[in-house]
């Protein structure tokens, strides 16, 4: 299985067009990032799409409940007044001592466009709520407005699901998605196993795969963390890409997020809901929910579908922990079916081609049996992950993530907090290192200074603006890094007018 | 009159610099690529060796590797 992904990462090797530094291992944004639902918002969206998806009273709702409990407090106070609120007012809320958390929660409030400021007679400020979402939550608390989707009365259905139906469904759905990724799918070439062009892109567009002319669609080093994150982080962070890629595909980002809250947040595990009175682009946003695993959906024609695990809850924060707790039975099963041996023998008590394919990507598999895979930890395997991009500390944390239970009651003679053998993670580690014996910073190199004081200048000036990167005083030597070297040449040639 | 030029910083162990001024040296790259050298842990080379030299590098790594276990034990 390793050999699936031999040299996939080689070309990407140095290959750092970065300009600072030019770490052996450069490549794209380093690390993987999960935002939470408020932060997308923040961070993704002008004032002006805010004020768009406020237009959607399931939004305005999701939106409400994720606000700290002192931005509610004061939406709700000001919610029926009708003209701004002096600042002043709003302040006088709150006790002193809690002051800070009612900064955060004005900030908060500010950031996401929910209130802005507006001056009112008298040169005092004061703040005033969006009217978009003061209508939307308005509707939402007092009723009105258009019907939402999904709403509409539901014949009973005939053959209704359980709730273990769904969640063994969502899960063997998510699973393709997964198994895609580490490449197991497509090969295995079932039909159920086949993921879609549209979730290719996705995948793609996320950065958790990337196309190589060589081997093809490969992973990431995006991909890797990923794969690491529990289920819940995953589809959040895939439908965060996806909510991005909607536009392109022509479907509405507004609808697509209202929808996805209905169903994430006020929607019950194990009911059916009716898709009729959606329209052609969220008809087409379902198709790729059903994909995906989070709805079910008996045929594609059918009116009536079926959240799952995977939709409930995936957006908000509080229900991290409970959707772990739901998960639990998904957690034992999975958790603790790796044995590692001082000779870096990896036994992992599987049967499951996901959890094999992440293993073959840091270690050489040998044998498989129906409910063991044995492979081994080698300098080649390990340095071939860490050429596409994983880090020793994540394949060491993997490891440890999924340890079997055995391995934590072996009493080692060092006292480490870990429960591998210390060797195998000291020389995953040292193998890394190896890879990282230079450091390489793209620079400009300054030197035969007529004057010690020109020298000193130009130095102290470049370490001012955090751009000096090495420096000989003897020499009259210096480096400045590659982007601070523009301004380091400004500041020398005004110097050197002035100077003479 | 300052002298300006561009390139690359090498951060490393001296015995890893002593390895490059070795294939400075050889021509092993095909020609001379170290523009300064600096100190003991540093060196000024051309940029558009990089890519070559870490190639070369880990070339020397797989060469002073030994398997550490025994895969048929």
């Amino acid at each position: 299985m390793a050999d699936t992904k031999s040299g996939s990462g080689r070309h990407s090797a140095a290959g750092g067009s970065g300009n600072t530094v030019l770490s052996p291992l450069g490549q794209g944004p380093a690390n993987l990032e999960c935002k939470d639902f408020q932060e997308y918002l923040r961070t993704r969206q002008t004032p002006e799409s805010l004020e768009k998806l406020y237009n959607y009273p399931p939004i305005c709702l999701a939106v409400f409940r994720e606000l700290p409990e002192i931005a509610r407090q004061f939406i709700i106070r000001i919610l029926f007044v009708d003209q701004p609120v002096p600042q002043a007012v709003v302040t006088s809320w709150g006790a002193q001592r809690c002051a800070k958390e009612q900064a955060e929660a004005t900030s908060c409030l500010t950031a996401l466009n929910v209130w802005r400021v507006t001056a009112i007679p008298g040169g005092l400020s004061a703040w005033e709520l969006s009217p978009t979402f003061k209508k939307s939550v308005r509707q939402v608390l007092l009723g009105g407005g258009k019907p939402w989707p999904m709403t509409n009365t539901l014949d009973k259905d005939s053959k209704p699901r359980d709730i273990a139906f769904l969640d063994t469904y969502a899960m063997s759905r998510w699973r393709c998605v997964l198994h895609y990724m580490v490449g197991t799918g497509n090969r295995s070439g079932t039909d159920a196993e086949a993921i879609s062009p549209d979730a290719v892109r996705i995948l793609l567009h996320a950065n958790l795969m990337k196309r190589d002319e060589r081997d093809g669609i490969t992973i990431t080093r995006q991909g890797f963390q990923f794969l690491l994150l529990d289920t819940r982080a995953q589809v959040w962070h895939f439908m965060l890409q996806y909510l991005d890629t909607c536009e392109e595909r022509g479907i509405s980002l507004p609808e697509c997020l209202s929808m996805l809250f209905q169903l994430t947040q006020f929607s019950t595990l194990g009911r059916d809901y009716s898709s009729e009175g959606m329209n052609n682009q969220m008809l087409t946003f379902l198709q790729h929910l059903r994909e995906f695993g989070l709805v079910f959906q008996r045929k594609r024609k059918e009116g009536r579908f079926y959240p799952t695990r995977l939709a409930l809850n995936v957006t908000s924060k509080e229900a991290a922990a409970t959707a772990s707790v739901a998960m639990d039975e998904e957690a034992t099963q999975d958790c603790g079916y790796i044995v590692v041996e001082t000779n870096y023998r990896v036994y992992a008590y599987t049967d499951s081609p996901l959890q094999v394919a992440v293993l073959g990507l840091f270690t050489e598999l040998l044998y498989r049996f129906p409910n063991l895979v044995v492979g081994v930890l080698t300098r080649d395997s390990v340095r071939q992950a860490l050429r596409g991009g994983i880090t020793a500390e994540q394949i060491v944390s993997y490891l440890e993530q999924y340890a079997h239970p055995n391995m934590r009651m072996v009493e080692s003679a060092i006292h480490s907090k870990s429960c591998l053998p210390p060797t195998v993670v000291d020389q995953i580690k040292l193998w890394e290192l190896e890879r990282n014996r230079f450091t390489y910073t793209e620079g400009v190199l300054y030197n035969q200074f007529l004057s010690h004081t020109d020298f000193v200048t130009l130095r102290d000036y470049a370490q001012s603006i955090h751009m000096l990167v090495w420096q000989n005083e003897r020499t009259r030597t210096m480096v400045v890094q590659k982007n601070g070297h523009d301004d380091v040449k400004r500041y020398w040639k005004k110097y050197s007018k002035s100077g003479v | 009159m300052v002298n300006v030029m561009k390139g690359v910083l090498v951060e490393c162990d001296p015995a890893m610099k002593q390895f490059l001024l070795h294939l400075d040296e050889k021509l092993a790259l095909g020609r001379k690529f170290i523009i300064q050298d600096l100190d003991e842990n540093h060196l000024f080379i051309s940029t558009d060796i990089v890519e070559v030299l870490q190639a070369r590098v880990d070339d020397l790594m797989d060469r002073i590797s030994f398997p550490l276990h025994d895969k048929d034990a």
